[in-house]
This record gives structure tokens, C-alpha cells and sequence, in this order.
């Protein structure tokens, strides 16, 4: 189920609560594009990239070599850390200077993606971390026009979103904006699940399938 | 309010929109850099307090999302200043528990008073020719839109009493169209930016409008920018073309310092190829063949183009019609000037001549040249470039 392959010029909504699986999900995602041959850009506001590369390694995915090349960051989170962001030598990191840049992320995706050379695809973890940052109508008008522009112009975008911290019509209204939901839950002996609940498009089986993480250290998405 | 060209005028630092703004823009004034969805306008805006530094004024930039070291780093991509001209007003240091060293730091970052209060204050002390706020979208989506445009014409009070010219950068995420017009009232100049991708390349593009009745007015306006070099204005396509032998390769040579021809015996039959970096301007030249059986190309490059330079011999009146043709092909509203080439030799015509015989629309620009000796080329580009940023 982690490995289901999403058309380009297209967007994904991918919810669940909290420790579900949702970075596993988007790794196991940009692990398969990476083999594939595609181009892989990773925005990144809750993690350091260098947790981002040492969690994607323990997932068997070793972004080492790809960076520069087929891969790239945005990262929204080291200037807002007290820490001094240094990108790494060699490697292309698209540095933003803050939650409450929304224009600034909105240009560094785009910047990223023409490093990279397009279609690429984005994925956005998370997008509830805007929340604490800016207004929701703000960030409704930003996830509006980033979509379009990611579907129109760069290739395919997922966003992961905290299941259980925003209102239900924050939720409705992010879900009404993609074309398609992922929805990642536990189950009662809470082993994770998930299943794509709709695609625009697309005639699919919402049924749950079990989502097996790979080995590596628990926890997170 | 100084009317004379230069005068109590701060320069832009992009050569052609400097003269197109008789120096600069004028002091006090307000400038609102603006656009509705994402765009590159920091850049103008970074660029503009670099440019003040570098020309020895005091240039204030007040920073809600950067830290002043991040800040001072970033700026230093536009070129180097003299760290003591460029004055960051610290609003984040508090927020990331950082220590600050700033003079003027914002601790309480929830109290718009407190906000306009440090503002205003380096205002009044250091007195900057230039004012950088960067960004009002974080005052408009953190306070009750009545208070922040209190503070905004507060602060706009203030610079003006400074004669400053003060920027505010402004993308509009929560606003209605007549919170807008009220924003832009408050601006003596809207600058406007667009960022669109295609083919996988971002371009970037401005527009300058004065507010006042009769006032500048500029088309949109590509530009890029460039490590150490800052922003220069960014012409992706011209295009040189004209008949058979008139001299087009010559042109793209004079123009560009390193020039590409995909040539057979001497005759272009694919396109010339250059790179022009002049006066703040760069461009990408394109020189198409001349011969009826290229057409293909010349539609091919007849896209997207923004603007031409069509070469003609002034020598060969009975080419003049072909001339005419392509400029029927490349359509009515992209700029173009005509190249009166090989004006040194015997039998060639004046550009008065040239016009009447072509019969071309009354102000077309027809500028003699020598390609072989570079003359009257350049001239023509700066004529073109000027054609194509417009002006009211």
C-alpha cells in the first residue's frame, strides 16, 4: 500500500493522527520515485533535515546520493531553530527563513523544482506546523495557489496533516482543495492502517490495508 | 516635492528603470511592492537597500522573519556595502530566544505598539534615505486589520517627516479588493511582481505604476538576478531577423561578447545565438535565417519573443517588401526597431527614406548601422529595450 504510484500534474492529502506513519508513508513514497529514475523535492518544517536523512536511512532510503541531483530540501525548519542552518557542501538545500514566510516557501519549492529540472515530486511535511504560525485563512489561500502551481507547473504534491488538531473545517476545507486523500489510522491493537479514500479521476478501493512500517526506529508522522 | 531629475532622488541601482525614473525614485515617497500569489519581489526589495549602503545612505530594513545575522548574509549576496550604512530593526531574536546585539530590536512581538513604536523610533534617529518593511503580511495576518493600517500610515507619517523612501512588502493573503484600495492610496508607487514557470524556468517580472494622475507607468518588466550582480532587468527572447543577407549574423556578433552560428557557406540556416549584457540590461539573442524555406523556425522562435530587431539593406530597396512581410509574421503588438544595416556603403538609403518606402507606422524607430564596425547596434538594443519596459 505504501508503494501505490500517484499519477503526476496531481495532489494528495495524506491525514492521520499523530505517530500513525505518515513520514514512513512519504519516505516509502520518495523512496520508490528516487528508484524510479524521478525527481524528489522534500519540504521539510517539522524535522532538521539531517533527522529527515538519518530517519529516510533507517527506511532504507539513503538520500545521500541523490542530493543535488535528483533530490533536494526545502528547509523551513533550521532558521528557525536557534541553530546556525550550514547546508551541507555539495548538497542543494533551498533554506527558508520562516513559518511565516508562506511567499518564501511558496518560491523555494519553486526554486527547487527548476534546480532540479521538472516534473518533480513534492512531498510537504507537515503542513499543520503553518498553523501555529499563521492565520488559517492565510494558509488556505497559500495551500490554494501552491497546489495549483505544484500540479500545473512542477508535477505531483502530497501534504501530510495531523489528524486531531485542527478544526473539522480546517480539515474539510484542506481536503476539499486536493484531489485526492490518503488516510492513514490505528487500529484497536494499534497497528497502523491506511487507505486512499478518494481520487479525482480515478475509480479506487477505499478498503483499509495494513501499513507495515519498515525496520528502523519507531515513532513519528 | 523636488522635481529636478536626480535631485533628492534615490537610485534603483537597474540602470534603465533608473532613467526611466528620471534618477530614481523621489524623496519622501511610498512604494508598495505587491502581488497576490508568490513571487521573487525580495529580491527587488534587498537589492534596493543594497544599492542606498553601497551609495553611502543610511538604509533601515526591518526584518520579521529573518534573523539579523541571516538577514545581513543574504543581503551580502547583492554586493558589498558598508555594514555601518545598513541598519537591520531585529524582530525575531526575542521569538527564537536568541541574544540580540541590535539597536533596535522588537522584544514583544505580540504588541503592534510595541512594533511601530522601535520603527518609528530608528525613523526619527537614524534619519535613512531608504526604509525596507519586510513583510506587512505578517502585521496584516497577526492584527486586526483597523490597527494595522493605523500603525501603516504612522509609520508612512513618520519616514515622510525622515524624507525617506519607504518600501513595504506586502503579498495579500487575507484581504478584500476594498482593504486594497485603501492600502494603495497610502502608496505614491505601486510596484507589482509576478513569478510564473514554464518549461521548468521560473521568470520574473515588474511593473511600476505611479499613483499620482498622469504619473509613470512601466509594461511589465522581466528581470533576474545574479549573485554580487543583484537584479538586472532580463530579456529571455530577442529577436533579430530581416531578408536574406542583410546582415542579421553581423548583428548578433556586434552584440554579444560570445556568439553561436549554426551556419552553412556562410549563410545562417538554423539561428545565431548570443548572450548581451549591457547598461543593466541582459538578453538572449536569437538571429533567424533570412530565407523564405526557414520560415518554420522563425514561428518556431516568433513565440514568446520580447521584442525585435529586424535588419535591413539599406542598399536593397527591393528587399523591403520580404522585410515587411516578417514583420506581418511576428503580429502587431511585440516591439520591434528597424536596422538600417550597411548604411556605409554607396546607394544606401536614409532612415527617413527607408520609413516612407516601407511605409512604416509614423514613430517607428529605423536606426542606421554598420554591423561589420558595431555601429548604431547597441543603440538599437537600448532603443528596443526601452520599447518594451514603456513608459506613460
Amino acid at each position: 500500500m505504501g508503494d501505490a504510484h500517484f499519477p503526476t500534474n496531481y495532489s494528495i492529502l495524506l491525514a492521520g493522527p499523530p505517530g500513525v506513519g505518515k513520514f514512513e508513508y512519504m519516505v516509502a513514497q520518495a523512496r520508490e520515485a528516487l528508484r524510479q529514475g524521478e525527481r524528489v523535492v522534500f519540504v521539510t518544517l517539522d524535522l532538521h533535515p539531517n533527522e529527515v536523512r538519518a530517519r529516510a536511512k533507517a527506511l532504507k532510503l539513503d538520500l545521500e546520493p541523490y542530493e543535488g541531483k535528483n533530490f533536494a530540501f526545502v528547509d523551513c525548519y533550521s532558521a528557525t531553530a536557534s541553530e546556525r542552518p550550514e547546508p551541507p557542501v555539495g548538497k542543494k538545500t533551498f533554506l527558508v527563513s520562516s513559518f511565516s514566510n508562506l511567499e518564501g516557501i511558496g518560491m523555494a519549492m519553486s526554486k527547487a523544482a527548476q534546480e532540479l529540472g521538472t516534473p518533480v515530486r513534492i512531498y510537504f511535511y507537515t503542513i499543520s506546523t503553518l498553523f501555529l504560525h499563521n492565520s488559517t485563512q492565510a494558509i488556505a489561500k497559500f495551500f490554494q495557489i501552491v497546489t495549483s502551481r505544484a500540479k500545473m507547473n512542477m508535477g505531483f504534491i502530497m501534504y501530510a496533516v495531523h489528524e486531531g488538531v485542527h478544526e473539522t473545517m480546517t480539515m474539510n476545507l484542506l481536503r476539499s482543495l486536493v484531489d485526492g486523500v490518503v488516510e492513514m489510522r490505528f487500529t484497536d491493537i494499534m497497528d497502523h492502517e491506511v487507505r486512499v479514500h478518494h481520487m479525482r479521476g480515478f475509480q479506487i478501493d477505499s478498503a483499509w490495508h495494513d501499513f507495515v512500517q519498515m525496520p528502523g526506529p519507531a515513532g513519528g508522522g | 516635492m523636488e522635481t529636478v531629475a536626480g535631485a533628492g532622488r534615490v537610485r534603483t541601482g537597474i540602470q534603465v528603470l533608473d532613467e526611466r525614473l528620471n534618477g530614481g525614485f523621489p524623496r519622501p515617497s511610498t512604494l508598495l511592492l505587491f502581488s497576490d500569489k508568490p513571487t521573487e519581489k525580495r529580491l527587488f526589495a534587498e537589492n534596493f537597500a543594497v544599492q542606498g549602503a553601497i551609495a553611502g545612505e543610511t538604509t533601515l530594513y526591518v526584518d520579521f522573519f529573518r534573523a539579523p545575522s541571516l538577514a545581513r548574509a543574504e543581503l551580502s549576496r547583492f554586493g558589498k556595502y558598508p555594514a555601518e550604512r545598513l541598519i537591520v530593526v531585529d524582530a525575531i531574536s526575542n521569538q527564537l530566544l536568541l541574544e540580540s546585539t541590535e539597536r533596535y530590536r522588537i522584544k514583544d512581538i505580540d504588541s503592534i505598539t510595541e512594533i511601530s513604536d522601535v520603527i518609528v523610533q530608528a525613523i526619527r534617529e537614524t534619519r535613512p534615505s531608504r526604509i525596507v518593511i519586510d513583510s506587512m503580511e505578517f502585521l496584516a495576518d497577526h492584527f486586526p486589520k483597523d490597527v494595522v493600517l493605523d500603525q501603516w500610515k504612522r509609520i508612512i507619517d513618520e519616514a515622510e517627516r525622515a524624507g525617506s523612501v519607504i518600501c513595504f512588502l506586502f503579498i495579500n493573503w487575507t484581504y478584500q479588493e476594498r482593504d486594497l484600495t485603501a492600502i494603495r492610496a497610502l502608496s505614491d508607487f505601486i510596484v507589482e511582481f509576478q513569478s510564473s514557470m514554464r518549461g521548468g524556468i521560473l521568470r520574473n517580472s515588474m511593473r511600476i505604476s505611479e499613483m499620482e494622475e498622469g504619473g509613470i507607468r512601466t509594461n511589465w518588466i522581466p528581470y533576474t538576478f545574479k549573485d554580487l550582480i543583484g537584479v538586472t532587468v532580463y530579456f529571455p527572447r530577442i529577436m533579430v531577423t530581416g531578408p536574406f543577407n542583410a546582415g542579421k549574423s553581423t548583428v548578433v556578433r556586434a552584440l554579444c561578447e560570445k556568439s553561436i552560428s549554426v551556419d552553412r557557406m556562410g549563410t545562417t540556416v538554423a539561428f545565431d545565438y548570443g548572450n548581451v549584457n549591457i547598461t543593466g540590461i541582459e538578453a538572449e539573442v536569437f538571429g533567424t535565417p533570412g530565407q523564405e524555406r526557414f520560415e518554420f523556425i522563425f514561428k518556431i522562435f516568433a513565440r514568446e519573443v520580447s521584442g525585435v530587431l529586424l535588419v535591413i539593406d539599406a542598399t536593397r530597396p527591393e528587399d523591403f517588401e520580404r522585410a515587411k512581410h516578417m514583420l506581418d509574421l511576428i503580429g502587431p503588438r511585440i516591439p520591434y526597431v528597424v536596422l538600417a544595416n550597411k548604411s556605409d556603403l554607396p546607394g544606401a538609403m536614409g532612415a527617413d527614406t527607408i520609413a516612407s518606402k516601407m511605409d512604416l507606422p509614423q514613430g517607428t524607430a529605423v536606426v542606421p548601422t554598420v554591423a561589420t564596425e558595431s555601429k548604431g547596434v547597441r543603440d538599437a538594443l537600448l532603443i528596443l529595450a526601452e520599447m518594451i519596459i514603456g513608459v506613460r
